[in-house]
């Protein structure tokens, strides 16, 4: 009888040890390398619950992407680069189908990687300008738009369009002493060569981020004609509240996407009127998309949203959304061109890119409002998507222009070069050959 | 030469040029200094009396903070969220006490410094758990601390001085004198420092290690708790709180690890010296950002002539 037992115990546990990996390749995986702990938590928290809850809604709603439901694993990295490597070969060793790095100064740790391990790399928004180049760069992919499309946007800007009405003037550049804060320095650099202003670059230090005077001392005595801040984490709140304090014209300081946060805006509230920023994406809360996540993720009770402080209102959390928008639209690609629901890394980079949100789409996602469309391709890993100039009115964010566009004429040849500079310095390195665009 | 001109005379000629903004400079530098000296004073406190270094010291200013925010903002009046935090950072002292420190009592320093970091992470999935991570607002209207700016026009130039930080500089003076009458004058604070001085010899006349440790971790608490009043009225309360306590290591280095005068001494000469330095020779020579290195590099000349920092004491070992 204890034989008995033994023996289906035996057998139950093979059955088992046999069934568990096939059960464990029936879900996506699509991890995210997050931080919701440490001093970008406060940026970093409502993006990764977007992201999150945008998965949750399509397991909820539709059971996954084309019936297989989608595990968003989440690993903490705290945004420190050491932790996010960590955290890549981790994901890796459990076969993520992509990795979303996070953070600037992780995608270029891991980057060299890509290419050998041969998973797709998703950094939307974010990372190295040059990964629009999709024959030097494979495996990486940073839409909607790149750090060098968003500098060029806010250049025209802060110009009126006429980027020649900048000479002679002087613009300061506000950035965090990170990866992240230096990516837009080469473009910048070139553009003040062509128009004639002076750049002049202000780092912020980790440790400075919430004491800025010395940042902003030297703004008031250098009286920059505009203050262009590339910021993150407590870095852009600090910024903010030293520039009411040091009476700085909020209009003529404006912030890349990151910027455009309400939860730091709130803390200084009318005093920064006319606070700008560059964003690819726009609040739209009573859009189908939104009230869709609403329906089956927040009023569930599935979401870790701060419901109390209106999270869900905010231009963070609703690019988040828009990441796993961009995300899930590429598995979906991916599992259309392999003909299986059950799809592998190669399948979703091909997936990535054959992403279209064209307007036909994003009206049929309920996002037309939200962002603008765009489309990728084996030689284009960005899609270089429009982006609207938004402005703070006291209490929440107006957009004040129409889509603009970022100049291809000077980033392009930049891009060019920047690649194979890579390339070279990280021979032998694999270029996509079949890539004939 | 003209790398020495720009060394050596360019940036006096700008301080005498432009007088008012020296002065404001000075000025930040004095008020970053009270605010370094502030959590300088947390470490000091905790590593006299129990020769522990608290590595905690920095979230423990956020936890203090947060609970102060959160308490208010679920409706708890602000004059009574205050009393209400010091009561929370009470009872952490005396958990901490009970489940870190007691246990390990008699254990090499190393081992308890380990469980402070232990205690950091605890308290940031605590606070995270409990707050969230966002960014939030420090009630400083609420507490009645002005939030507006004198404008002064010395030298023809001005020099604006936020209101909020001259109430963070007289809070701080007011907490260091009444921490000076406490240790000094008390009998309590008689103990505290018997026990830093020598834990046996203190122990032997009945000194009680526990109910001293809760009350020294608890003071921490009320130092955290004004640290993060005053940060937070700066540039909100989040967890980016935590890294300024690194701003408190060279100051413990130049001022020494034991003397209340030397985090005081030390935590204003960084800041001044740090600004002053970052504005007129950071800036114009080495591309800024010098904040980030300077303080350590003034601790480590410190350290080269006085290994125990200016006010710390020298210790003779007998083998």
């Amino acid at each position: 009888m204890k034989m008995k037992h033994v023996t289906a115990l035996a057998a139950g546990i093979l059955a088992a040890g046999i069934a568990a990996p096939a059960f464990a390749q029936e879900v996506l995986k699509l991890p995210n390398m997050s931080y919701r702990t440490g001093p970008f938590a406060a940026t970093g928290t409502p993006h990764m619950n977007g992201q999150l809850d945008y998965m949750t809604m399509l397991n909820e709603r539709d059971g996954g992407i084309g019936g297989v439901r989608i595990a968003f694993e989440e690993c903490e990295t705290g945004y420190n680069t050491e932790k996010g490597v960590e955290c890549y070969e981790k994901l890796k060793s459990e076969g993520a189908l992509v990795t979303q790095p996070w953070s600037t100064g992780i995608t270029l740790q891991v980057l060299p990687r890509t290419n050998v391990d041969e998973i797709p790399m998703f950094a939307p928004g974010y990372g190295f300008s040059a990964m629009q180049d999709g024959k030097t760069f494979k495996w990486a992919f940073n839409p909607p738009t790149s750090y060098w499309d968003g500098a060029s946007m806010i250049m025209q800007a802060v110009a009126d369009g006429n980027l020649d009405s900048l000479d002679g003037k002087k613009i300061a550049f506000l950035h965090l002493d990170h990866p992240y804060g230096k990516e837009p320095l080469p473009l910048l650099e070139a553009m003040a060569g062509t128009h004639g202003f002076e750049l002049l670059p202000i780092p912020v230090g980790l440790t400075e981020m919430q004491n800025q005077s010395a940042q902003w001392l030297q703004i008031r005595r250098e009286r920059p004609d505009f203050v262009i801040m590339w910021g993150w984490g407590a870095m852009n709140a600090g910024a903010i509240t030293e520039a009411v304090k040091t009476r700085y014209p909020m209009e003529q300081f404006v912030s890349v996407w990151w910027g455009a946060h309400e939860p730091d805006l709130k803390l200084v509230g009318e005093q920064a009127k006319g606070y700008r920023a560059l964003s690819w994406n726009f609040v739209d809360s009573e859009s189908k998309l939104m009230q869709d996540v609403k329906t089956h993720v927040v009023d569930a009770g599935k979401s870790q949203l701060n419901q109390g402080a209106g999270e869900f209102d905010t231009t963070a959390y609703q690019r988040g959304i828009l990441m796993s928008v961009i995300l899930a639209e590429a598995v979906e690609a991916a599992q259309t061109e392999a003909g299986t629901p059950m799809i592998n890394q190669e399948q979703l980079r091909k997936g990535l890119e054959s992403v279209n949100l064209d307007e036909a789409r994003l009206a049929e996602l309920g996002a037309e409002e939200m962002m603008a469309p765009f489309a990728m391709s084996c030689s284009n890993h960005t899609g270089h998507a429009s982006a609207w100039m938004i402005e703070w009115d006291g209490t929440k964010f107006v957009k004040v222009s129409d889509l603009m566009t970022a100049d291809r004429a000077v980033i392009d040849p930049l891009v060019e070069k920047a690649s194979a500079d890579y390339a070279a310095a990280n021979q032998p390195w694999q270029m996509n050959d079949d890539c004939a665009e | 030469m003209e790398r020495l001109h720009s060394i050596f005379v360019a940036p006096f000629a700008d301080m005498v040029a432009a007088p008012d903004f020296f002065l404001q400079v000075v000025w930040e530098g004095l008020v970053s200094g009270v605010l370094y000296a502030l959590i300088a004073l947390g470490f000091v406190l905790i590593f006299k009396s129990s020769r522990i270094f608290n590595f905690a010291q920095g979230i423990m200013v956020v936890f203090a903070a947060l609970t102060l925010v959160g308490l208010h903002e679920r409706g708890v009046p602000a004059l009574l969220a205050v009393p209400l935090t010091l009561v929370v950072m009470f009872f952490l002292a005396v958990a901490i006490e009970r489940v870190v420190l007691r246990p390990l009592v008699n254990q090499p320093d190393i081992i308890l410094f380990m469980a402070t970091i232990g205690v950091t992470l605890f308290l940031i999935g605590l606070g995270e758990t409990i707050f969230g991570g966002e960014n939030k607002v420090m009630i400083t209207s609420e507490l009645g601390i002005p939030t507006g700016s004198w404008i002064m026009e010395p030298f023809g130039g001005f020099v604006s001085i936020e209101q909020k930080d001259v109430t963070a500089v007289v809070g701080a003076v007011l907490l260091v004198i009444a921490l000076l009458v406490f240790l000094n004058k008390s009998k309590m604070g008689r103990a505290i420092r018997a026990l830093g001085d020598d834990h046996q010899a203190a122990l032997s006349v009945g000194i009680s290690l526990s109910t001293i440790w809760v009350i020294v971790w608890f003071i921490s608490g009320i130092i955290a708790l004004a640290t993060g009043i005053v940060w937070g009225a700066r540039a909100g309360v989040s967890f980016a709180l935590e890294v300024i306590a690194l701003k408190a290591l060279p100051v413990l280095m130049l001022g020494g690890l034991e003397s209340v005068t030397g985090a005081i001494v030390g935590g204003l000469a960084i800041g001044v010296l740090e600004k002053v330095f970052e504005i007129y020779w950071g800036q114009p020579l080495l591309g800024g950002n010098t904040e980030a290195w300077f303080a350590y590099v003034l601790a480590l000349l410190v350290l080269l002539v006085r290994p125990q920092g200016l006010f710390g004491e020298k210790i003779i070992e007998r083998v």
